[in-house]
């Protein structure tokens, strides 16, 4: 009975394994560099948006 | 260098934050309609035009585009500007994009409740609307992109790369979803059929969630709630990482909407797998969003705006749980097709989307007309009431949920099913419909407490419409970036940024979607399954133009249960002429998948005319305009010509002899209904979908399945 809706491509397994090394190689590589990222240049990058408003003198801080 | 002087329009963040508000209270109320409407089904008004089928889609596009469409607009128009320090680009590309976006509202304010729908879901609008949409979304990112181009800011905070994932996203999700073949000017027939329909319209229809109500309010919320908590993001490697993985994983994740329907195993197995891993970037972003509050969470007992925020981030972390959990198959396999999901829905929707929206307006709106929120009682009301409006809406939906998927499992011992008539599951959670309105309504009315104050707000300070700002133009780079990280040169190029973005958000799509499409094994076709008769294709237009898909599904799962219940479970080659596939996401009533044959014309005909003559207690609403209303046969010929375009395969010529047919089996319904004393005319829209519905699940019964291969 299931075996209509499991029907597939050939070598579907293939499939979910290269989608799985996809993702595996993709997060190893947005860690790595995560890891590589300098202390100076998150903590500049985090405080873009407090920043934004030390740059006008008209404005009061509410 | 000098620095320069500029202004930052706030004029357009206003306007975008009043029409929030107004399509707010509008969206909310047309969905507390519907929500009433499915106790009492009287509350249509007797009206086509408001009733459940046709409006439930009028609160969704409402809620979905147009309170939450404009809410990003205004985050991502008061964030950008700041972060880039920069006016935006073009005030008339503001002014084009400000209103084409409530133009198209209106729009589909309009058409969805005339019937005029191309049935896939938060997809309705046809197609000149679609259109529009496209070129509304180009002005869009003109003024975005010119922005980042004319900056003074070097750097693109992560907020910024939310806000262009979104951009290109969703560019990519309608055009692929809206490929339409057009039959008149307001009707048109989706190019894919089927399975294939299936997977684009739930790529699509996962991803708006992942798209349109995630990552722009997570851009939202990595600029606001750092301004609100006067302090940093906790980790912005964090944000990093959450950015580069949720797009990346978002996109596969569509199949588990699919799961037991025809679609091949692999493509629901890979939907399952994706979105498992999607808890962690999710969580990623919750934990990262709750952390940047360390140290201030004595603000949040007095701060009415980190109140919102702390549920807002909570019940993103719920749904983004919860999300996975359902797509587990064991458990879909309950939760699918009840009010389990719709509860889920809205644990997001209410919680995630719209607190965070109250909370940007009630710490946006003081800051640009100069002055103090009107009423903070009022506010903290709102935020009590709204907190509460979600409990009691979501929890007797779970109930509801959970007790109707049970009951329509349950055998007895001898192995019969307990409870073999739908209804008497229906009937078991009214009480919880009853509940569920009463917290929209406790929602809704926060929402209008929130628009009073606001209102006051306004009237008591003045909009400061340019406000002046002054920031240093950008220097040419110095040596030394020459030497930087391949990351940190990409983070300031915009362009790259979006082509590296579109790259990520491809590759899902194109592993998961181009084998269903390219491979005729996936859909093994069945020689008995044959195209409609000119008369059910009229008679399905109209079960699409009334929204039955709301509540029918068309697909029977592989589970003893439901084959007991409907008939033989649904195989994928049925499906080849549905341009467009019309399963469905929830079963309010029975699946209809086998429906053909059941009863008899005059059984149909009478639950049409009112549905608790035949089915006492029924909440199904009365189509009685179907036996007034005459059936128009001169789009007869555009619809066959435009189907067989679409490879279905009616004889050449049959185009200009299809209403002689179908005025024949018209006229064959007519007599079977006179003689069970039911008077109707053969030309009436009824005898249509009467005729649609006798052919619902007859093809296959006594076939043989023929592979292609």
């Amino acid at each position: 009975m299931f075996k209509q809706f499991i029907s597939d491509i050939n070598g579907d397994q293939v499939y979910l394994i290269i989608s799985l090394g996809v993702f595996m190689v993709f997060f190893i590589v947005v860690t790595f560099l995560l890891i590589r990222l300098k202390a100076n240049y998150t903590s500049y990058m985090s405080d873009l948006p407090l920043a934004d408003e030390n740059y006008n003198p008209e404005n009061k801080q509410l | 260098m000098q620095s320069e002087k500029f202004y930052y329009d706030n004029k357009i963040v206003r306007d975008f934050g009043i029409a929030t508000v107004i399509w707010g209270i509008i969206g909310m109320t047309v969905g507390l309609l519907v929500a009433i409407q499915l106790y009492h089904p009287a509350a249509n008004m007797g009206n086509q035009y408001t009733t459940y089928g046709r409006i439930r889609p009028l609160h969704t596009n409402a809620v979905i585009f147009a309170f939450v469409g404009n809410a990003i607009f205004m985050g991502v128009y008061y964030s950008l500007q700041r972060l880039l320090k920069a006016r935006m680009f073009s005030d008339v590309l503001s002014k084009i994009h400000f209103w084409g976006w409530q133009l198209i509202i209106v729009s589909a304010v309009i058409t969805l409740p005339l019937g005029l729908t191309t049935s896939h879901e938060y997809a309705e609008l046809e197609w000149p609307i679609d259109i529009a949409i496209t070129l509304i979304w180009v002005v869009f990112g003109i003024n975005m992109f010119g922005t980042i181009i004319k900056r003074r800011e070097r750097h693109l905070y992560v907020a910024i790369w939310f806000y262009i994932a979104t951009f290109v996203t969703i560019a990519v999700l309608h055009i692929v979803n809206s490929f339409e073949l057009p039959v008149s000017s307001f009707k048109s027939y989706y190019l894919y059929a089927g399975v294939q329909d299936a997977l684009v319209q739930w790529w699509y229809g996962h991803n708006a969630v992942a798209f349109f109500l995630t990552t722009p309010y997570l851009g939202m919320m990595y600029y606001f709630l750092p301004k609100m908590a006067n302090r940093p993001i906790y980790s912005y490697k964090l944000s990093i990482l959450h950015f580069w993985a949720l797009i990346f994983i978002y996109i596969w994740a569509g199949p588990h909407h699919l799961l037991y329907t025809t679609l091949p195993g692999w493509a629901q197995s890979l939907g399952v797998a994706f979105s498992i891993m999607l808890i962690a970037p999710s969580w990623g972003g919750m934990i990262n969003g709750l952390l940047t509050l360390r140290g201030a969470w004595d603000k949040v007992r007095d701060d009415v705006v980190l109140k919102f925020m702390v549920v807002a981030l909570t019940a993103y972390g719920m749904a983004t749980f919860e999300g996975p959990l359902l797509s587990l198959k064991q458990v879909n396999a309950i939760g699918h097709f009840t009010d389990w999901i719709i509860a889920h829905v809205h644990v997001g929707a209410l919680g995630w989307n719209g607190f965070l929206t109250f909370a940007v307006l009630y710490w946006l709106i003081p800051r640009i007309y100069k002055t103090e929120l009107y009423s903070k009682k009022l506010a903290s009301f709102h935020f009590w009431i709204g907190t509460l409006g979600i409990l009691f809406y979501a929890v007797p939906l779970y109930w509801a949920g959970f007790t109707q998927g049970l009951m329509l499992k349950e055998f007895t011992a001898e192995g019969m099913l307990k409870y073999p008539s739908f209804l008497e599951t229906t009937l078991r959670i009214i009480p919880m419909y009853v509940m569920r309105s009463i917290g929209g309504a406790m929602y809704l009315l926060g929402v209008i407490v929130m628009a009073y104050n606001l209102l006051r707000t306004m009237l008591q300070g003045k909009l400061v419409s340019n406000e002046a700002a002054e920031a240093m133009p950008l220097a040419p780079l110095q040596p030394e970036h020459q030497q930087e990280k391949w990351h940190r040169k990409l983070e300031r190029r915009p362009i790259q940024l979006m082509i590296l973005s579109l790259i990520v958000i491809l590759i899902g799509s194109v592993i998961e979607i181009m084998p269903t499409l390219t491979i005729s094994s996936n859909i093994p076709t069945i020689a008995s399954v044959k195209p409609y008769t000119p008369l059910e294709l009229q008679g399905r237009d109209i079960y699409i133009r009334e929204g039955c898909v709301n509540c029918h599904s068309q697909t029977v799962r592989p589970f003893r249960s439901e084959t007991e219940r409907y008939g033989e479970y649904s195989k994928a080659g049925e499906f080849v002429y549905d341009h467009p596939f019309l399963w469905g996401s929830k079963r309010t009533g029975p699946d209809l998948a086998r429906e053909g044959g059941k009863y008899g014309h005059s059984w149909q005909y009478n639950h049409l005319m009112d549905p608790r003559l035949m089915s006492p207690g029924s909440i199904m609403p009365a189509y009685d305009w179907l036996i007034d209303q005459k059936l128009d046969t001169t789009t007869t010929a555009a619809k066959i010509n435009a189907m067989r375009s679409l490879g279905v395969p009616y004889a050449a010529g049959y185009d200009k002899i299809a209403n002689h047919d179908l005025s024949k089996q018209a006229n064959e319904i007519a007599e079977g209904l006179s003689k069970d004393k039911i008077k109707v005319a053969s030309d009436k829209e009824i005898i249509a979908i009467i005729a649609y519905l006798q052919r619902l699940g007859t093809d296959i019964k006594a076939s043989k399945t023929v592979n292609n291969n």
